[in-house]
C-alpha cells in the first residue's frame, strides 16, 4: 500500500440521459476513453463528475460499475465525500468492498467546522478503510472547510494510510508548507495537481495529477505530466499555459457545464448537467465550441471516442 | 526600458536610531551591505522598511541616500505606496528627478478598491512620471487588497509603455499563469517578481525573482537559490526554497520586528521598529538565534556590516 502512487489519473464527468438519469453506456465508453488515451489511473465520481448531484445509492452503484467495467486495467480510485461523518464512513467501507484500490475525500461538505472537527472527520474516514487513503483541498471554499498544513500534518500522525494531498487550491504557500515538512520528517506521501496547474507542484517536489481536462485534451495533459515528471519545468510551461487556456474557456459558469459542452463539440456527447447545475443555452455552447476550434492545439486532440 | 530586473531582489530595512529617528549612515550601511552581498537590485520602502511610518520626507531622503549610495550598480526602484495618492505622484516625480530607475505602485490603498480605481490610479502615476513602472498585486489581504487580474494587466499595458512588471503576491498558480501569459506575451521581458520569497513554484512560469525578506539575514543562502534556478538544479533550489519559506515564517511575524532584531543579532544594528508595530523583545531574538542556529544560518551567513 505504501508504494501506491496515482500517477497521472483522470476525473471523468458523469454522464446523463435527457431525462437526468446516469448514461451508463456512455460511462462505460467514456471510462474506456480515458483508460485508451492515458490514464494511470481513474478518480471519480469528483466534483467534475459532480459527486455531489448524485444520491448516495447512485455513488454507491457508479463505484460498483467503474469497478466492473475497469476490470483492474488502471486503478480506481473511489471519491468519497460527504457532510455527515458516519454517512462518508458508510460509504468508504461500501467502496472498498466493491473493490477499488484507493478512496479520496474532501474535508465535510457545508458544515464549515473547526479544524479539529474537520481533522476528526478525516481520520473516521480514512481508518474506516484499509486501503490509500488521500485527501483534496476544497476547488472552492464554499463547498467544505478550508485545509491548512497544520490540520494535514496532523492527519499525516494519524493516518498510516494516508498517500497524499490532492490540491486544487493551488497555493504557493500552502505547497511549499506541505513539501517543506514533508522532508523535514522524512515522510512519504505526494503532493498531487488537482486542478490542472501541474508545474507549481511539481516544482516543489510534488508528484502525481488529477486531471479533468484530460477528457478533452488528454494528448497535452499527458505531456505536460510526463514533462513535469521528468523535472523538465521550464519545457512544460508552453503546454500548461494551453491547459490554462482551455482551463479558462471551459471554466464558466462551472467547471462541470463547460467540460460537458466541451465534450460534444469534441465528438464526446455526456449530456448536460443534472440539477442545479444549469444547462448552456444554445448561445453559449456556440462560444465554447467556438472558442475550443480557435486553440490550434486541440487539432492534435481525438475527437469522438 | 525594459530593466534587467531578476535573480533575489533586495529591499532593505530602514534603520532607525534608539530614539526612533531615522538613521541616514545605517542606510546608508544597509544599502551597501546588500550591494556588495550580491543584490541584482535595490528596492525601497517596502512595508519590510516600515514604509507607512516613514513620513514622506524621511521617504525622499531615503531615496537619495538609496540611489546616491547603489551609484548605478544595479537598479533602484522606488515604493510608491502611500495613503494619499497625492503623495504617490509627488514620491513618483521625486524618484525620477534624483536618477531612480523604477518605481513600484501599490494604489489605491486601504480602500477595497474596484478594478477601475486601481487602473485609474496606476495610469495617474504612470503617466506622472517617464520612469517604468511596476504594480504591486495584493490581493486577499483584509481591507487592505489591491488586486491585479490579468484583465487589468493588459489594460495597463495597453495604455502605459512604462508598464514594465509587477510584483506579485497572489500566490496562486492559476491567478499567476493568467497574468504570465498575458503580460509576457504582449510584453517580453515584463518582469513579474514573486513579492516575498515564494519563488520556487513561479520561476518555470516566467517569474524572473523575488523581493526577499531573508537576504538581510541570508543573502548568501538567496543567491544560492537563484543560481540553482538557473542552473535548473531543482534538488538544490528545493531546498533553498524550503529552508527560505522556514525564514518567512521566522520574520513575518509583527513583520519587520522580528527582522530587525536578528539582525541586530548579526551584528547589523538596525534599531527598533516604529510604533504600531513593536521592537523585538530579548526572548524573541534568542528564540531567532537558536531557530537560525538549527537552520544553518548563523555559520553560514555575513555578521556585521
Amino acid at each position: 500500500m505504501a508504494d501506491f502512487q496515482c500517477g497521472l489519473t483522470h476525473a471523468p464527468v458523469t454522464p446523463f440521459k435527457r431525462d437526468n438519469s446516469i448514461d451508463y453506456d456512455t460511462y462505460a465508453k467514456l471510462l474506456d476513453f480515458h483508460i485508451r488515451n492515458g490514464a494511470q489511473a481513474l478518480a471519480l465520481p469528483m466534483p467534475e463528475g459532480e459527486d455531489l448531484s448524485l444520491t448516495d445509492t447512485e455513488q454507491r452503484r457508479v463505484i460498483e460499475f467503474a469497478v466492473k467495467q475497469v476490470k483492474g486495467r488502471v486503478p480506481l480510485i473511489a471519491h468519497v465525500s460527504d457532510a455527515g461523518t458516519m454517512i462518508a464512513v458508510e460509504r468508504a467501507r461500501y467502496a472498498e468492498k466493491a473493490g477499488v484500490d484507493a478512496i479520496v475525500s474532501h474535508p465535510p461538505y457545508f458544515w464549515h467546522p473547526k479544524p479539529a472537527m474537520v481533522v476528526e472527520h478525516i481520520v473516521a474516514l480514512g481508518s474506516a478503510v484499509g486501503l490509500p487513503f488521500f485527501v483534496c483541498t476544497p476547488p472552492v471554499e464554499n463547498v467544505g472547510t478550508h485545509l491548512t498544513a497544520d490540520m494535514f500534518m496532523q492527519l499525516v500522525d494519524r493516518l498510516k494510510n494516508l498517500r497524499g494531498i490532492v490540491d486544487s487550491e493551488m497555493d504557493f504557500v500552502f505547497m511549499e508548507d506541505i513539501m517543506g515538512e514533508r522532508k523535514t520528517r522524512r515522510a512519504a506521501y505526494d503532493l498531487i495537481s488537482g486542478a490542472d496547474y501541474m508545474v507549481p507542484p511539481a516544482a516543489l517536489g510534488g508528484k502525481g495529477a488529477f486531471s479533468s481536462l484530460a477528457a478533452i485534451a488528454p494528448k497535452l495533459v499527458k505531456q505536460v505530466y510526463e514533462l513535469c515528471a521528468n523535472e523538465d519545468f521550464i519545457e512544460a510551461r508552453k503546454g500548461q499555459e494551453q491547459l490554462a487556456v482551455l482551463r479558462q474557456t471551459v471554466r464558466h459558469p462551472r467547471l462541470e457545464t463547460g467540460l460537458k459542452a466541451a465534450l460534444r463539440a469534441m465528438g464526446r456527447d455526456c449530456g448536460d448537467p443534472r440539477p442545479p447545475s444549469k444547462s448552456l443555452g444554445e448561445v453559449e455552447r456556440g462560444r465554447i465550441s467556438d472558442a475550443l476550434a480557435a486553440l490550434p492545439f486541440l487539432s492534435a486532440e481525438p475527437r469522438g471516442w | 526600458m525594459v530593466l534587467p530586473l531578476k535573480g533575489v531582489m533586495q529591499a532593505p530595512v530602514t534603520p532607525l536610531k534608539d530614539d526612533f529617528s531615522f538613521d541616514a549612515s545605517g542606510f546608508e550601511k544597509m544599502v551597501e551591505f546588500h550591494v556588495r552581498h550580491g543584490a541584482p537590485a535595490i528596492a525601497w520602502p517596502h512595508h519590510k522598511a516600515e514604509s507607512l511610518n516613514l513620513t514622506i520626507a524621511e521617504r525622499k531622503l531615503g531615496a537619495e541616500i538609496a540611489v546616491k549610495t547603489v551609484a548605478k550598480r544595479v537598479p533602484v526602484s522606488i515604493f510608491l505606496g502611500t495613503l494619499s495618492e497625492e503623495d504617490s505622484v509627488d514620491i513618483a516625480r521625486h524618484a525620477e528627478k534624483i536618477g531612480a530607475d523604477a518605481v513600484l505602485a501599490i494604489s489605491p490603498y486601504v480602500r477595497r478598491p474596484t478594478q477601475e480605481e486601481i487602473y485609474d490610479s496606476v495610469v495617474r502615476l504612470g503617466t506622472a512620471t517617464q520612469l517604468p513602472i511596476l504594480t504591486y498585486n495584493s490581493p486577499w489581504r483584509n481591507g487592505e487588497g489591491v488586486e491585479f487580474t490579468a484583465d487589468l494587466v493588459q489594460r495597463l499595458i495597453e495604455r502605459l509603455p512604462n508598464y514594465v512588471g509587477m510584483k506579485d503576491a497572489s500566490f496562486h498558480s492559476e491567478k499567476f499563469l493568467e497574468i504570465s501569459r498575458i503580460a509576457l506575451n504582449m510584453r517580453p521581458g515584463f518582469s513579474i517578481i514573486q513579492g516575498v520569497e515564494h519563488l520556487l513554484a513561479a520561476y518555470p512560469l516566467g517569474a524572473c525573482g523575488s523581493f526577499s525578506s531573508s537576504g538581510a539575514i541570508a543573502p548568501n543562502l538567496c543567491n544560492r537559490f537563484y543560481n540553482s534556478l538557473v542552473e535548473r538544479d531543482w534538488e538544490t533550489a528545493r531546498d533553498c526554497q524550503f529552508k527560505i519559506s522556514r525564514l518567512w515564517k521566522l520574520f513575518r511575524e509583527q513583520y519587520p520586528s522580528s527582522l530587525k532584531g536578528a539582525m541586530i543579532m548579526m551584528g547589523r544594528p538596525v534599531g527598533p521598529t516604529r510604533s504600531p508595530l513593536p521592537t523585538a523583545t530579548k526572548e524573541r531574538i534568542d528564540f531567532l538565534k537558536a531557530q537560525l542556529e538549527e537552520l544553518g544560518i548563523l555559520q553560514s551567513e555575513p555578521h556585521g556590516w
